[in-house]
């Protein structure tokens, strides 16, 4: 796969990808917002994508999250190809999204936020009711073991901070997010010390095989705490390879498109 | 949205339009005619009547509807009724009116929710130089005065002599003093203010009066305060209610505290569930109205009146007593007045 | 705030946790000031016999108050409430009028089915065809209570029936069968909500309808299902009604729409949705109840007994919003 780094970019074998994308293609009206692109994220890995305002990000997201279908292309999941024909479906196969907005319910407590569509229930013939205990129990071992502080699973979301909302909405993507998590701006909103918070537990989360896909703006997030970065640009894909061989510079310099200086 | 889903909730959406549709008769300003087509002695006329009543969801209103009605059709002349959508629906009876009254009729007969509401557009109806009747709730003279309105005629019972013939039927049939409590309708409705005050009147210096509320014309309200008045007053000994309909709930109220037989009920009526009841016995006495006849002659009245005739100023429909000695009577006479009563247009109508 | 001023032992902490705590109590704590008043300003408030004729009476609004609930919480409103129970009364009515041979208990069934059917009309539409509730609920009033007088002709129906009769007068001890008979809504109303999937949907629902909707919550199904809660719950309140009053009445009492909805917010339902309990509208329904039975047992003059209710509801929901802080 030629991505103009410089760089070998090896794939792992097959079963431990996570997600693949091979050949996605999407067009709204005449425009072309994906064309071709293909691109994978590993287990126990923080993928980035990156790009700038239009470049194709979002629509590639939507793809995988099915929210779009894909005029071409194929999309696999754990080495399977699946067919995302909505939200509903990309969720069922384990794909879990934390957006912008985080989807919480500022007056329901951490618990109810959390198991939110899937709650647990007991049931004794034809009744059926809430197994609240087990729930609350459940997301206090989370919590703790992913570190984050709230003042009580019982506690109303609204009290919370930023970044206590932030991490909640992450655990509980994490916790039902069989084969892929993905985070869009996670840390936009947030004040220094919150962003460390979470992006602790980002990387604990990746320390527990949780595939992560990391969409940021922010170059020195995505240096600091991704294993792998992709470019996108115009909708196409720019480049892509390990963060750790990569500067600000050339990664802006791919985002934007101006040639490399010669070396 | 799925297809099916859409279809479904449009289906819904549809059905819920034709019963509206179906029941836009009813509940708000209804417009129900009589055709000239009835045979009747008097040859058609090009006179038409328009007529703005009080819900005809209260059975007292119904009845004068069909009063006016049964008369139209037997003069011959086509009736526009239309009705206000609540007892206490000043503005939607005035509207009402008004778009009667811009139709264009040669008579109209007014029958307001208070006595102001129903001034300025019959001042319209003025303006064309057409008679206008008035009945059952009076209009206020003064507001008529000060508006430069006049009108044909009044028809309607007294309610003070109503009341004041309720008071003095009960006080005839308890002992001297007897306490006795009154359940009103709405506070402001000059009806039950002319009822309350006419009982007062009569009850003077022989019944002791321990409590007056407002019923609201509801029947509900009218047991809820019935019940807490014989909380509060043991030995109380009747009530006087300004309506029928209240007065079936008050006697529920007795009958559910196990105070039957001991707290009569008494009430101003139009109905005849409560003469049935008064047949049985089970209540003591009314006083029965005849809206029918109200009607009636409101219809009588106001032909005449776009005939030319000069109308007397006031008639005063009956009011009579009914205990259980003439309950049958009144019930086989019923909606008419069952003793005797001269109609006064009989004459100016020439037959 | 005064909860910030709780003393710190064991309950404090757990209520202190919760603050809603006050806005939920509002309507317990305006009751027990309101007994106070009234047990010393009339003599009777407080006699066993008015209790029991207080909590009978307001077995109709507490029921009512909890279908609106249901609605409320999704962010929803039902107008039509109490235009479906004349409804489902006048259905009563006709059915033991016109098909007597079927029994008391058909016809019983047929205002709860009636109730449901209004109910699920109003939530498809809603729902489905997406108009705003207060316009589709306006209309339903409307046709319910169109429909209610076409089937009379505007005329009160009598029915006489044993059934209805013991159900509205009859008792378990000093407890009436209407009372009850709500209780067990009551009851009923707070296990769903809090203890079942659909409660905690509901509760989402109001809350914060997209990110239910981003969750996978069936937001269509949860609004439909309550608007059908809510036409059931008026059917039956229809069955009791009639029975105290021992008659089917096309002309509903317009209040009774206003104190239910009344009832329900001062209970702490929040009208934006997704907050409230079952068991502070029904608190509240009891309350509003309380008051106009403790107004007529003073002997308040009838011209100031609506400026009183107005003032006392106005100053409850005060009481509310200060605490919430």
């Amino acid at each position: 796969m030629d991505v103009g780094l410089g760089q070998e970019i090896t794939k792992p074998a097959t079963p431990a990808l996570a997600l693949e994308v091979d050949d996605l293609t999407k067009s709204f009206g005449g425009i072309v917002a994906l064309d071709g692109v293909s691109l994978w994220a590993a287990r126990g890995e923080v993928t980035a994508i990156v790009g700038d305002n239009g470049a194709g990000k979002s629509t590639l997201i939507k793809c995988v999250t099915g929210i779009h279908r894909p005029e071409r292309g194929t999309i696999r999941l754990a080495g399977h190809d699946v067919d995302l024909s909505s939200p509903e479906v990309a969720r069922k196969a384990g794909v879990e999204t934390v957006y912008q907005d985080l989807s919480l319910v500022d007056d329901l407590s951490v618990v109810q936020n959390f198991f939110l569509g899937r709650e647990d229930t007991c049931s004794l013939g034809p009744l059926r009711w809430l197994d609240r205990r087990g729930m609350a129990r459940r997301v206090a071992e989370l919590l703790s073991l992913l570190s984050v502080n709230v003042p009580s699973p019982s506690a109303r979301v609204r009290r919370l901070s930023g970044g206590q909302r932030q991490a909640i909405a992450i655990a509980r993507a994490a916790t039902f997010g069989s084969h892929l998590v993905i985070m869009d701006e996670p840390t936009a909103s947030l004040g220094v010390q919150e962003t460390v918070r979470v992006e602790n537990v980002i990387c604990r989360l990746r320390d527990q095989g949780v595939p992560i896909i990391l969409i940021s703006h922010d170059m020195q997030q995505v240096l600091r705490l991704t294993d792998r970065v992709w470019v996108l640009r115009g909708g196409r894909l720019a480049g892509g390879g390990p963060t750790g061989g990569l500067d600000g510079e050339q990664l802006v310099a791919l985002i934007t498109g101006v040639k490399d200086r010669p070396a | 949205m799925s297809l099916r889903a859409r279809t479904l909730g449009i289906a819904a959406m549809g059905t819920a339009l034709a019963l509206l549709a179906a029941a836009c008769g009813t509940s708000s300003p209804s417009t129900t005619s009589t055709s000239t087509g009835v045979t009747s002695s008097t040859k058609p006329s090009s006179l038409s009547i328009g007529f703005i009543l009080k819900p005809v969801s209260n059975p007292y209103f119904a009845a004068m509807n069909q009063g006016a009605q049964a008369e139209a059709a037997k003069l011959g002349v086509p009736l526009t009724v239309d009705a206000a959508s609540n007892l206490a629906d000043a503005a939607g009876q005035a509207n009402a009116l008004s778009a009667l009254v811009a139709h264009g009729y040669s008579c109209y007969i007014a029958n307001p929710v208070d006595s102001t509401n129903l001034v300025q557009p019959l001042l319209q109806a003025r303006s064309q130089h057409k008679p206008i009747v008035n009945v059952d709730l009076p209009i206020s003279t003064s507001a008529a005065q000060a508006a430069g309105l006049q009108l044909a005629t009044y028809i309607g019972t007294d309610n003070v002599a109503a009341g004041k013939l309720m008071a003095t039927q009960l006080a005839s049939m308890l002992p001297s003093g007897s306490q006795v409590a009154i359940i009103g309708g709405l506070a402001s409705d000059p009806t039950s203010q002319a009822r309350i005050k006419g009982f007062n009147e009569g009850a003077a210096g022989r019944l002791d009066i321990v409590q007056t509320v407002a019923g609201n014309w509801d029947r509900a309200t009218a047991l809820a305060d019935a019940t807490s008045i014989m909380e509060t007053h043991p030995n109380l000994k009747a009530f006087f209610v300004a309506n029928g309909d209240m007065a079936l709930g008050v006697q529920r109220a007795i009958g559910t505290v196990g105070k039957q037989g001991k707290v009569d009920t008494t009430a101003i009526i139009g109905d005849t569930a409560v003469l049935q009841e008064v047949k049985a016995g089970t209540m003591a006495a009314v006083v029965e109205q005849f809206p029918y006849t109200i009607g009636a002659l409101g219809v009588e009245a106001c032909t005449a009146a776009a005939q030319g005739k000069h109308l007397p100023a006031s008639v005063a429909t009956p009011a009579e007593v009914v205990t259980q000695s003439n309950a049958s009577q009144a019930l086989a006479a019923f909606p008419k007045p069952f003793q005797s009563f001269s109609d006064p247009f009989t004459s100016l109508l020439g037959h | 705030m005064l909860s910030n001023r709780l003393p710190t032992w064991q309950g404090a902490r757990l209520l202190g946790s919760r603050p809603d705590f006050w806005s939920n109590w509002t309507a317990l704590i305006a009751l027990a000031v309101l007994c106070l008043v009234f047990g010393i300003g009339a003599s009777h408030f407080l006699s066993a016999g008015n209790v029991e004729d207080v909590l009978t009476e307001s077995a109709v609004l507490v029921i009512l108050a909890v279908g609106q609930s249901f609605v409320i919480l999704t962010a929803g409103i039902d107008l039509s409430e109490v235009a479906i129970l004349t409804l489902g009364a006048v259905l009563l009515g006709e059915v033991v009028t016109h098909a007597g041979g079927l029994g008391i208990g058909f016809a019983c069934l047929a205002a709860v089915a009636g109730g449901a059917a209004m109910g699920l009309l109003n939530g498809l539409t809603i729902a489905k065809v997406r108009i705003t509730d207060f316009i589709v609920t306006l209309g339903a009033l409307g046709v319910a209570s169109g429909l209610a007088l076409v089937l009379t002709s505007g005329t009160p129906t009598q029915i006489t029936s044993n059934f209805l009769l013991r159900l509205s007068t009859g008792s378990v001890g000093p407890i009436g069968y209407p009372v009850l008979v709500a209780v067990a809504v009551v009851i009923a109303g707070h296990w769903t909500l809090f203890h079942t999937r659909f409660g905690a949907h509901v509760l989402a629902t109001g809350g914060d309808r997209e990110a239910a909707r981003a969750m996978g919550v069936r937001i269509d199904r949860v609004r439909i299902a309550v608007y059908l809660i809510s036409g059931i719950l008026a059917g039956l309140t229809a069955v009791l009604y009639t029975a105290r009053i021992g008659a089917a009445e096309p002309a509903p009492d317009t209040t009774l729409l206003l104190d239910a909805i009344a009832a329900t917010v001062l209970g702490g339902v929040s009208l934006f949705g997704g907050r409230g309990t079952i068991l502070g509208p029904a608190v509240g329904a009891v309350l509003l109840t309380a008051l106009a039975n403790g107004l007529t047992l003073m002997a308040v003059s009838q011209f100031y007994e609506p400026l009183v209710v107005g003032l006392v509801v106005v100053g409850a929901a005060g009481l509310m919003r200060y605490q919430r802080g």
